[in-house]
């Protein structure tokens, strides 16, 4: 499909977590960056739904792209999307209760992720399943490493904890765990990893995508 | 668009839609049960935080606040107290069976609903004998992160104890006497206080249900 070489499995994995990661290099979906990243588990546990939703419309819509017809290509995508969540929204209310009542509200949410629905959209509608599923297998675990950076920080810095358990005694700083502490931790990672980009990739982004 | 078109989008409709409503029927069908088994018993967790000096926590009956099924409770202080293992035909599974000799009532537990900003709020309200509310615990809601779902907080829900029915009232700004709203969520604020928690103390005290003399909990 693409004029540029074929790229490998490997390439593209990667491509999701460096060159085009969904939060600090295409800056979309940041509104669970923000609102789910207080605390560490949050974080890790809608990042792992994230990649289970993500692979799995991959796999779908690319195994589905020879049967659906373009005019309606995207109510299908939706639905597909949204059929997926709300399995993984029963799952976790049956299994993960104590998650689910902290973060439930953003697994509805997921339905309406720019990045799921972009790399639906963009790839997975283009390309063979193995590629789509090492697509969205990277994507997936970009979000989920994007999502364990911003909570760290947050939660040891605003909480003074880590998964809950305490590590810095003393007063921490509280404004970091507030919505307002989501934006400084998303902006200042994000500049940070558009520094090591300029200084070691000479701008390039990691894998050549900008 | 020529007809083979209409026909290939309908089909494709029909398909993908069929497939993925059985695929998440049957995922339904598995968690359902156990949804419902987890949150039966939380909600006895729940209720006995509500009134944690009851020996014993009976249900009354039911109640529609904005259509939706609601029960209520009597909270009992025991003369004696039995407790025997029952095992459940079914399961197999053992279960303690409560048997309550010259309860009396100390208060009552009424679940309840406000119709808030973005949800219906699902709480639980303690008030005694005298309908003086002793505790409001918020049980679901879908209200805005970080604004609406302040009421979860104790902040709010601690000015609850000791309010009766006329002093169930949202006021911007401090006070004493009523209800402080939430700053940037007053309509969650007044949703619980003057839907849900006021409206369940009103049904509580109007018709005052005769306690069920089955004697089991």
């Amino acid at each position: 499909m693409s004029l540029i070489r074929e790229k490998g499995n490997w390439e593209i994995f990667k491509n999701g977590i460096f060159g085009e990661n969904t939060i600090f290099r295409m800056a979309i979906s940041l509104c669970p960056s923000i609102a789910v990243t207080n605390s560490l588990k949050n974080g890790i546990t809608l990042g792992l739904a994230v990649v289970f939703v993500q692979v799995m419309v991959n796999v779908t819509v690319s195994a589905l792209r020879k049967f659906i017809h373009p005019k309606i290509r995207i109510p299908i995508f939706m639905f597909i999307i949204a059929g997926y969540v709300s399995i993984i929204d029963m799952v976790m209310a049956a299994y993960a209760r104590e998650a689910y009542r902290e973060i439930g509200l953003y697994i509805q949410i997921i339905v309406a992720f720019a990045s799921i629905f972009a790399r639906a959209e963009v790839f997975a509608s283009k390309n063979r399943l193995d590629k789509s599923f090492f697509d969205g297998l990277g994507m997936g675990i970009g979000f989920l490493l994007a999502m364990i950076i911003i909570s760290f920080f947050r939660e040891l810095l605003g909480k003074g904890t880590l998964y809950g358990l305490k590590i810095v005694a003393g007063k921490p700083l509280l404004i970091m765990i507030l919505p307002a502490g989501g934006f400084l931790a998303v902006g200042l990672l994000m500049g940070f990893f558009n520094w090591i980009d300029i200084r070691f990739y000479g701008g390039k982004g990691a894998s050549g995508a900008a | 668009m020529r007809p083979i078109d209409m026909l290939k989008i309908t089909l494709n409709l029909v398909i993908v839609y069929v497939l993925g409503g059985l695929l998440i029927a049957f995922v339904y069908s598995k968690a359902s049960p156990v949804m419902y088994r987890k949150a039966q018993e939380e909600k006895q967790a729940a209720l006995k935080t509500m009134s944690p000096e009851a020996d014993i926590i009976e249900k009354l009956g039911d109640w529609e606040p904005h259509e939706k099924h609601a029960e209520y409770y009597v909270a009992k202080k025991c003369g004696k107290l039995n407790i025997r293992m029952v095992k459940d035909e079914k399961t197999g599974v053992e279960r303690e069976v409560k048997e309550c000799i010259d309860g009396t009532p100390i208060g009552y537990i009424v679940e309840s609903y406000g119709k808030g900003y973005s949800s219906y709020i699902n709480v639980l309200v303690a008030v005694d004998n005298n309908y003086v509310v002793r505790k409001v615990n918020i049980l679901h809601h879908a209200e805005t992160p970080g604004l609406g779902d302040e009421i979860e907080r104790d902040y709010f829900l601690n000015q609850f104890n000791g309010k009766t029915v006329e002093h169930l009232v949202v006021v911007k700004g401090e006070t004493k006497e009523d209800i402080q709203a939430i700053t940037g969520a007053t309509i969650s604020s007044r949703a619980v206080t003057e839907d849900a928690v006021r409206n369940a103390v009103i049904m509580i005290k109007g018709g005052k249900p005769e306690s069920v003399s089955e004697g089991h909990g």
